[in-house]
């Protein structure tokens, strides 16, 4: 099932290590590129280089031995669940459209899918309770709702001692 | 007083100023707010705030952002320093208050180890001698201590006040009981030392 040498085995490490971080931050979701961005930066010099090919590859391996990964489509990339929340179509489909701005509110919702208020309330619930998403009450018109995790001013933001310490086993 | 000051990637993120109703997000963001509030009285040398000062300091009040922390959500991260022991209130209506960037048994211990390395245990030390003598040079770039303001006589009271509350907790941390010593015949420093670490 592994197969395919150290290489991939490796990355893998890499890839866990990197989400464990950063799981406070993004909550157990994060953009391909910023995975690829810490990991590039994580091997260093002298390493392999790894394209987000390779990334997408090991997580696949990962998936298989049940570890609570999931790649998420969203608007031309990938958003990689580490953490088991429970993700249905509903929310997934969200994650796309807010994937356009970093947050989304219910009118945006309700305008481009064609949902219920409730339908869109619920949805956006559940990413609060899962710490997928934070609550803004101060943005115009109505509460918005961000995606740590789609916040680019976080990209490339490095990882701290502390978080470097969640990474350890 | 615009320093270069490096804002956490919290301090752009708009939710960030709105208190979060998930309680696992919430604890993280009040964990930040209370690093972010030590960072930036610790770096403006601010010991002393008043609530009302704190509403419209750049600390809570993110112009370019157009956010800022409501003054109830303030009030807790206000709260959560105290029950660290970073904060002290200066009177009983919570207006204005005292932040300790460093809790005075870390200062405490922070002192024992330098006159410990310095071989001078035993000694009297003058606050003169602490905060600018030569040896503490080495100690980063704050002095092991630091500089104390002279208090105004109106204030005196109030500041004896919160000497005996500050140092009650200072002396706690036993190895410092010498320390006191110096102050009981340099009254005019005892009255300084409750709030070093604000301006020059």
């Amino acid at each position: 099932m592994l197969g395919v040498g150290d290489f991939y085995y490796e990355l893998g490490v890499q890839i866990i290590e990197v989400c464990l971080a950063l799981k406070h931050r993004n909550g157990g979701l994060i953009t391909l590129e910023e995975l690829h961005q810490q990991v590039l930066k994580g091997r260093g010099k002298f390493a392999q280089d790894v394209s987000q090919d390779d990334l997408i590859r090991a997580i696949k391996k990962l998936k298989a031995l049940g570890t609570g990964f999931s790649i998420i489509p969203v608007g031309g990339t990938y958003l990689i669940q580490s953490v088991p929340a429970e993700l249905n179509m509903d929310h997934t489909v969200v994650l796309q459209l807010a994937e356009k701005s970093g947050y989304v509110t219910v009118s945006d919702i309700k305008a481009t899918l064609k949902w219920e208020t409730e339908r869109a309330r619920q949805v956006l619930e559940h990413l609060l309770k899962e710490g997928l998403a934070w609550l803004d009450l101060q943005a115009p018109g109505e509460a918005h709702y961000w995606l740590p995790a789609l916040f680019t001013d976080l990209y490339s933001q490095e990882i701290t001692a502390d978080e470097a310490r969640e990474a350890l086993p | 007083m615009a320093m270069s000051f490096e804002w956490p990637w919290q301090y752009r993120f708009p939710p960030f100023f709105t208190l979060q109703p998930n309680m696992d997000t919430r604890q993280k963001q009040l964990a930040a707010w209370c690093s972010l509030v030590l960072s930036f009285c610790r770096l403006h040398k601010q010991s002393s705030m008043t609530v009302m000062e704190a509403q419209e300091s750049p600390l809570f009040n993110n112009v370019k952002l157009q956010r800022k922390l409501p003054v109830e959500s303030i009030q807790i991260v206000l709260e959560e320093l105290r029950k660290k022991g970073n904060l002290e209130w200066l009177d009983k209506n919570k207006s204005s208050f005292l932040i300790m960037w460093r809790r005075p048994e870390e200062w405490g211990k922070l002192i024992y180890q330098w006159v410990s390395r310095s071989g001078q245990n035993n000694s009297v030390f003058t606050l003169y001698e602490l905060t600018c003598g030569e040896d503490t040079e080495d100690e980063g770039n704050n002095a092991i201590f630091p500089t104390p303001t002279l208090m105004s006589s109106e204030s005196s009271l109030q500041s004896l006040f919160d000497f005996q509350s500050f140092s009650s907790k200072f002396l706690s941390c036993m190895e410092c009981r010498w320390f006191l010593f110096c102050f009981v015949f340099l009254p005019e420093h005892y009255l300084a030392v409750a709030y070093g670490g604000s301006g020059d």
